[in-house]
């Protein structure tokens, strides 16, 4: 066999546009075969649609693709297959109620008629050859995170894969996960796969990568970049670029861009002790569809003081959050908010004691995407009124648009609807309605989650100021740069248990340990 | 007994197929409240296709294809037009009632039922009391077997039910979950033509305005009470059958001392029964939620 030498990958002029939005302009970047390729950048960069566009889930609208030197219309996964791309998608493109080797068969070629056991036998191998530590038979929807991902990479590599995609596989990782990850992707590449791998967090590109690709607003900023000449601080600089940067303090660039764990100490001391926001003692709440029960979860929060929740994703985060705003019952121990005991009061009682909650899913639980800016401001004052007592939307107009302005919310009508916000527009509106003047706890249930840099940086000050006027927060996040940056004290949730407490200086290994069970 | 058995197997056959269509549809992502519609164009295609060229094979083959050309246009307003599908769906099944009638009526100029000289080709008389049944009613469940396996043991039947459950990791396989579901409603049409066939002229010979009486809506339920599950579905049509069969039985012993309407309605409130009984169910809920799924589109 001829040695092909030609790059497994070029672009030129790459442009894709979503309705009136530029996702991607004038890209064109080459890659080398062979070796495992980093692409790097903020929210909002372009990195998933350039993935997509490599795996042929997108036409561009403009510029020429290349696999191995032939060209390539675009837009057809068919294709991008045939010339041995494969993408591994952010949120796993696996469908639930398959079993493992069902999810193997349906993208392969080869025994259309076949019978169950011969398909485990089929699929058994390749598995167990790419060390995925799962049962053929197991259904997907059954499987941790981690292993997920794993099947996820062996449905990749049922055809002969040249060219493996990675769309940000380390945000559902723990640094543990993220290690063996790493460790898979090596052996992929001794193997002769070429691996481009979608990250953000600079630590990981020097840990693995031979060149770094970096994007910002759809555009190529520099790349394909030698990882062994650049450093990091020179890579943060590329990611974040020269505007944003400005305002940014080193620490919140750092945990942006994960280009070293903060571990600064905070100057001022914790008023711990002194009022008590939050106070659960030993509560448990019953399993549910919707993740881990709580079990004997002691946790306090003081006025002025944030807690950062790390954990891998599906560890009771959402049940805690739930507990707390009374969506699940507690079936043992005690919940006080600002020392009332509310433990089997529901959420209007807990709300009226201080408890504001910017929730997981900003789109469903946190706004009314149909109803109009103005109606989402103002629930929270709407629902402590009597049912049957008289609203004047004028009045309520008024005081939302000019809270809306406080909050440098960037729309044109408050009668608009919710859904014509960007994401960070949108947390923006949550924000104001939660970070009132009366908040007393403030759970802020993953706020900065697909957020670009600009509105990143605004939830972080944001909870910093409520902070300062003695808010208790707690603070979950699946990152742990930014947990480290902004949290007083973390506690680490595995299996629906608080397993482990920090303060700073945080040693991410030890956190990263505690998130995977492996304590000392 | 053997009565029972008949009874069962006649108005249960018909059944079945409309179900089987609802299953593949669902499969691939559709709620399917066309069946209805797509079963009473096939009684009547089926009956004129008989007496206007005498043939019950061209009068077949005219059936399915008409509604292979119903689920197409339910398909294009459904996938092209992103009309919302339980609306089309009631579209295609209005549609399907009211082109029915006005057919018959342009043809024939009355709304009276329209008779056929003969109908599908029976048993015949090596089969005993059994003979009377139409050659459908074998071919029954050689073909849930047959949706069963191309479902459940291909990897047609994979991509199928990836396009309907994730449609994304469809795509990404390079599977176009829009083509699967063609696919899927023009197996159902057929399966639709050849329901509507056996309803009237299985046992009949004979096609009546609205004479599918909510067998299409029964056929949707069953695919809800089976969790989507062939084999599952069948079982839950043979059911309404059967409770269908008891009704009738019931009005024959205890004649005018229990309200007539009562007894028909059996079915519908078994339907109803069935669909509360199988929430419970692990499996009723799953296919229940796709409701939901729906809404959230």
């Amino acid at each position: 066999m001829m040695e092909d030498r030609s790059p497994i990958f070029e672009c030129r002029d790459v442009t894709v546009r979503y309705g009136d939005i530029t996702a991607l302009a004038d890209v064109g970047v080459t890659f080398e075969r062979g070796m495992i390729h980093a692409v790097v950048g903020q929210n909002g960069a372009g990195k998933t649609t350039f993935a997509r566009v490599l795996a042929g889930l997108v036409r561009p609208a403009a510029g020429s693709l290349k696999f191995s030197g032939r060209p390539h219309a675009g837009g057809s996964v068919n294709d991008a297959r045939k010339a041995g791309v494969e993408l591994v998608h952010q949120s796993f493109a696996l469908p639930p109620t398959f079993t493992v080797a069902e999810a193997m068969q349906f993208g392969a070629e080869g025994g259309s008629l076949f019978t169950r056991s011969a398909l485990e036998r089929r699929w058994q191998p390749h598995l167990d050859s790419l060390d995925v530590k799962v049962k053929a038979r197991q259904r997907i929807r059954d499987l941790p995170v981690e292993i997920q991902q794993g099947v996820e990479i062996a449905r990749a590599l049922v055809s002969e894969a040249k060219l493996l995609i990675l769309d940000e596989p380390t945000a559902v990782l723990s640094p543990e996960g993220t290690e063996k990850l790493f460790e898979r992707i090596r052996r992929l590449k001794a193997r002769g796969v070429t691996v481009i791998l979608i990250l953000h967090k600079i630590r990981e590109v020097l840990a693995i990568a031979d060149t770094v690709t970096v994007l910002r607003s759809g555009r190529l900023v520099d790349g394909p970049l030698d990882c062994t000449e650049i450093d990091a601080d020179r890579l943060a600089e590329l990611i974040i670029g020269p505007a944003a940067a400005r305002g940014l303090n080193a620490d919140d660039k750092a945990a942006l861009t994960g280009s070293a764990t903060v571990a600064h100490a905070h100057n001022e001391t914790p008023s711990a002790g002194k009022n008590t926001v939050l106070d659960m003692r030993a509560v448990s709440t019953r399993p549910d569809t919707e993740g881990p029960a709580l079990d004997n979860v002691d946790l306090t929060i003081s006025a002025g003081e944030i807690i950062g929740v790390a954990g891998v994703e599906g560890n009771g985060q959402r049940t805690l959050v739930r507990a707390i705003s009374a969506l699940v019952d507690v079936v043992d121990g005690k919940l006080a908010i600002g020392g009332d005991n509310v433990t089997g009061k529901q959420l209007a009682a807990r709300r009226a004691a201080g408890l504001r909650i910017i929730p997981f899913e900003r789109n469903v639980e946190g706004l009314s995407l149909s109803s109009s800016l103005w109606e989402n401001w103002s629930a929270r004052s709407l629902l402590q009124m009597p049912l049957l007592a008289a609203i004047n939307p004028i009045t309520i107009q008024k005081r939302c648009a000019a809270a809306l302005n406080r909050w440098d919310v960037r729309y044109a009508n408050v009668t608009q609807r919710a859904s014509s916000l960007s994401g960070g527009n949108a947390q923006k509106v949550i924000l104001s309605r939660e970070m009132d003047d009366d908040a007393r706890l403030i759970l802020a249930a993953q706020p900065t989650r697909g957020l670009d840099i600009g509105a990143t940086s605004f939830v972080w000050d944001a909870m910093r100021d409520a902070k300062a006027r003695g808010c208790g927060l707690l603070f979950i996040s699946s990152d742990l740069d930014e947990i480290f940056d902004i949290s007083d004290r973390v506690v680490v949730m595995l299996s629906g248990r608080i397993v482990a407490e920090f303060r700073p200086p945080y040693d991410i290994s030890a956190v990263g340990a505690a998130m995977t069970g492996v304590l000392k | 007994m053997e009565d029972i058995v008949i009874a069962i197997l006649r108005s249960g056959t018909p059944l079945v197929y409309v179900t089987l269509a609802g299953v593949i549809a669902q499969r691939a992502g559709i709620w399917h409240l066309g069946l209805e519609g797509l079963m009473i164009t096939g009684a009547c295609a089926t009956v004129l296709g008989i007496v206007l060229t005498g043939s019950i094979w061209a009068a077949l083959l005219w059936a399915i294809a008409v509604c292979v050309a119903g689920s197409v246009l339910f398909w294009f307003v459904v996938e092209k037009l992103r009309a919302n599908q339980i609306i089309a769906g009631l579209g295609l099944t209005g549609l399907g009632l009211g082109g029915t009638t006005l057919a018959v009526q342009s043809i024939f100029g009355t709304q009276a039922a329209v008779s056929a000289p003969f109908g599908l080709p029976r048993l015949g008389p090596a089969f005993g009391a059994y003979g009377s049944l139409s050659v459908l009613v074998v071919l029954m469940p050689v073909l849930v077997l047959a949706v069963w396996v191309m479902l459940r043991r291909t990897r047609f039947g994979l991509r199928l039910a990836a396009s309907g459950e994730h449609p994304f990791a469809a795509r990404s396989v390079g599977v176009n979950p829009s083509a699967m579901r063609l696919a899927a409603l023009v197996m159902g049409g057929a399966l639709c033509a050849l329901a509507g066939a056996e309803l009237a002229t299985g046992s009949l010979q004979i096609f009546a305005q609205n004479m599918t009486a909510g067998r299409g809506f029964m056929g949707f339920a069953a695919v809800i009470f089976g969790a989507g599950h062939p084999i599952g579905a069948t079982l839950a049509a043979l059911f309404f059958a059967i409770v269908g069969a008891i009704g009738i039985k019931a009005q024959l012993i205890f004649g005018d001392r229990i309200p007539h309407d009562l007894l028909l309605g059996l079915p519908y409130i078994a339907t109803v029964l069935g669909i509360w009984v199988s929430t419970k169910l692990r499996g009723g809920t799953k296919a229940a939620n796709g409701f939901t799924e729906l809404r959230n589109e």
